[in-house]
């Protein structure tokens, strides 16, 4: 009879642990003070925005010696899984960059991050438009600050233009017939990617959404395209790839494997002519060219001049953990990396041009407001932009996308199975996360 | 009169208990706490950050009709089904070959074992990877023995073949357990069998194999576990391509997990997993029970 109170006793102290929670029930309210203290920071990005972000830490821990920063950093790939597992474990950093959707996927409550309004005397909220803030406005909770606003535009190696005698495209038409004339030199005019990116999809949809005026998927997460619009959408994948204007999927892991476009020799040695890439993040493409290589280009309308249908989202935010135990010494360093002048010009445009007054008007003043991530800027400025659902950018939505190109791309199943096949996935998939 | 022993820590009926104390610590700790903990989440909807909600068997059916799930089954199984005896029966022949009696044998045995002890680490899987490029030196090789080059990644065959050869090539633990076992075979066996007639092929028939059964079922057992647990190899290599075809078990658990947060779904995966290779080795086990036991 002991033994057997013995081991339920055992059996019952598992189960309540396993149910218990890594996450504070009730988040560190601020005392107002900056007491000493070490505090983590996370971002990932390529090259050139680690640089520059490690530098602005030296300059804060300059400022600051008793609050020391420890940064965390990597590439893309990956990052979204191991903040996954902080977050589930309470491990998680206390100021986060986080991509939009992230707000979907840990914060459907908002009380996934601190709500940043309890800090707005530590951070300079005024300092950016009230449509920006709204992006991270989760049920009435501040989870975030959008750092810049950006979109996706494209940008070309002029070396490889110019050894093809080209032009960079300005409508559809242009683009799928410079096909043939870079196939020619064994070259292709623009590349796409199936992988994390997903640039092949993202680029299908601005082709329909331009065309049909539709939204892809709204902002509150409702499919906006037809099964007839995915199909659409897919048949104008297939016609790049059949026109050689973009590698097929089985040539791009044929050489590439599984390593990220710019980290392909055919992009870094010029056999890619061009990419489409987030005017903030578009900075590891340059690095792995020679300077002044990549040249942004025109946003590609129809024949009738119609450019809509390009998207643009808060490229990144920064927030808060809700596990913290430092909220005023974090958000002292958040406003120093969103607000700060002097930082805004160690950070440059690695993260876009910044929605921060103050940190735009810093960077404008030095002459930095310069550079690949402006032209988009201004590219995308000049268009009836729509703004990008976060529903979009779900990594389980990716994969829907991901895998119908891919199915497509090997002749596997037909444009119209595949588009089927999508639209039931993301109807049914968007039902089960809204419940 | 007997002298009697002073237990030297003083608690004389705990001190077994005390000494094992830090290994079954480790053990509730890691190995029982998740094992029970995984099963409780597998009953429920669970993202990782709101609270987990019992949902009972769903994750269980949605398996039923999960196409994701049926397919990662069907290529694990398929893999495994490959990879595991070509593996024993290489390891097996590499080892026959490294018990002669040759000068300088110890030197040769370890240049073996070296993939080993490499393992599966980033480094030689991102070298597995390029080897295999388009321009990658297993092209190359073909080319210059006047094959044309095959798109490894894009063909399912090829892809497989890439995994397993790596897996393959690792087969330096499983050589070295079927090593020791042929060493403690007596040399007089086969001198017997010599005198009797008995040939080199005969002999191996005869009396090597039946004498490494056991050995030769702990390896598969071990391989069968290790390959149905699949994940770096083709999480690195092929990402799971094409067409999913190299999409294991493993890489679904770790994607549900962490890419989806489906906590929930991926715990009973897990868990699925467990109960397909536990039947496996219990078919095996009970297939072979009699032929083991004549030993």
């Amino acid at each position: 009879m002991k033994k057997l109170i013995l081991i339920a006793a055992a059996l019952g102290c598992l189960i309540s642990l396993s149910a218990c929670e890594n996450r504070k029930s009730q988040i560190t309210a601020p005392d107002g003070k900056l007491d000493k203290c070490t505090l983590r920071f996370s971002w990932w990005g390529g090259d050139d925005r680690h640089e520059a972000t490690l530098d602005a830490i030296e300059l804060w821990n300059e400022r600051h010696p008793d609050i020391t920063v420890i940064p965390e950093y990597g590439g893309w790939d990956g990052w979204t899984e191991k903040i996954t597992a902080q977050l589930s474990g309470g491990t998680e950093p206390d100021i986060i960059q986080i991509n939009y959707d992230w707000l979907i996927s840990f914060s459907q409550d908002g009380k996934g991050f601190y709500d940043l309004n309890l800090l707005s005397d530590r951070i300079e909220l005024d300092n950016f438009d009230s449509e920006i803030l709204q992006f991270g406005q989760v049920e009435g909770k501040l989870n975030g600050i959008a750092v810049s606003v950006s979109g996706r535009g494209l940008f070309y190696n002029s070396e490889t233009y110019k050894r093809v005698g080209a032009e960079y495209p300005t409508n559809w038409t242009e683009l799928i017939s410079l096909g043939e004339k870079f196939s020619s030199h064994g070259l292709y005019p623009l590349d796409l990617d199936a992988q994390s990116g997903g640039t092949a999809w993202y680029l299908a949809v601005v082709y329909v959404q331009q065309k049909t005026g539709k939204q892809f998927i709204s902002l509150d997460g409702k499919l906006g395209f037809t099964e007839e619009d995915i199909k659409m959408a897919l048949d104008f994948y297939k016609t790049l790839e059949d026109n050689k204007v973009i590698r097929t999927v089985d040539i791009r892991t044929d050489e590439d494997g599984t390593a990220a476009l710019y980290q392909s020799p055919e992009f870094i040695q010029g056999r890619i002519g061009g990419v489409l890439e987030w005017g903030s993040s578009v900075g590891k493409y340059e690095m792995s060219l020679s300077e002044g290589v990549l040249e942004a280009g025109a946003l590609l309308s129809d024949e009738n001049g119609n450019n809509g249908g390009w998207m643009v989202k808060p490229s990144l935010l920064y927030t808060i953990s809700a596990n913290t135990d430092y909220p005023d010494e974090a958000a002292e360093f958040l406003n120093f990396i969103l607000n700060d002048g002097e930082a805004a010009k160690v950070l440059g445009t690695t993260r876009g041009i910044p929605a921060s007054h103050t940190a735009e008007k810093s960077l404008e003043e030095s002459g930095l407001l310069t550079g690949l991530a402006e032209e988009n800027d201004r590219l995308l400025d000049e268009l009836d932009t729509v703004t990008i659902s976060p529903y979009m950018e779900l990594a389980q939505m990716k994969s829907f996308y991901n895998s119908a190109i891919e199915q497509i791309s090997f002749n596997a199943v037909s444009t119209e199975e595949a588009a089927r096949e999508m639209y039931f996935s993301i109807n049914d998939y968007l039902e089960r996360i809204k419940k | 009169m007997k002298k009697k022993y002073r237990n030297p820590i003083g608690v004389k009926s705990y001190t077994g208990l005390l000494l094992i104390l830090p290994f079954i610590a480790g053990f509730i700790l890691f190995t029982a706490y998740p094992f029970i903990s995984s099963f409780l989440l597998g009953l429920t909807d669970y993202n990782g950050i709101r609270s987990p909600e019992f949902i009972g068997g769903e994750n269980y059916s949605r398996m039923l009709t999960d196409k994701g799930f049926i397919n990662a089954t069907a290529v694990t199984l398929k893999y495994t089904a490959i990879l595991v005896p070509l593996k024993l029966i290489f390891s097996l022949f590499a080892a026959i070959v490294l018990n002669m009696q040759i000068k300088g044998m110890g030197v040769y045995r370890t240049i073996f074992y070296i993939p080993s002890i490499l393992g599966s680490n980033l480094a030689v899987v991102i070298m597995w990877q390029f080897l295999f490029t388009a321009d990658g030196l297993a092209n190359q090789l073909l080319e210059a023995v006047g094959l044309s080059p095959i798109g490894w990644y894009g063909n399912s065959a090829a892809a497989m073949g890439i995994i397993i050869l790596l897996r393959l090539w690792e087969f330096g633990s499983t050589m070295v357990i079927f090593l020791n076992a042929l060493r403690d075979i007596p040399k007089e066996y086969y001198e017997a069998a010599r005198v009797d007639g008995c040939g080199r092929i005969r002999g191996f028939f005869a009396i090597t194999l039946p004498l490494l059964k056991n050995v030769f079922f702990l390896n598969l057992i071990l391989q069968i576990i290790a390959a149905m647990q699949e994940f770096n190899a083709p999480y690195m290599i092929t990402g799971g391509g094409p067409l999913k075809s190299t999409y294991t078990l493993g890489m679904l658990v770790y994607d549900e997990m962490f890419s989806y947060h489906n906590m929930g779904y991926a715990n009973a995966i897990s868990w699925v997993m467990f109960v397909i290779i536990a039947l496996i080795v219990g078919i095996m086990t009970a297939v072979t029970k009699r032929g083991r036991a004549e030993i």
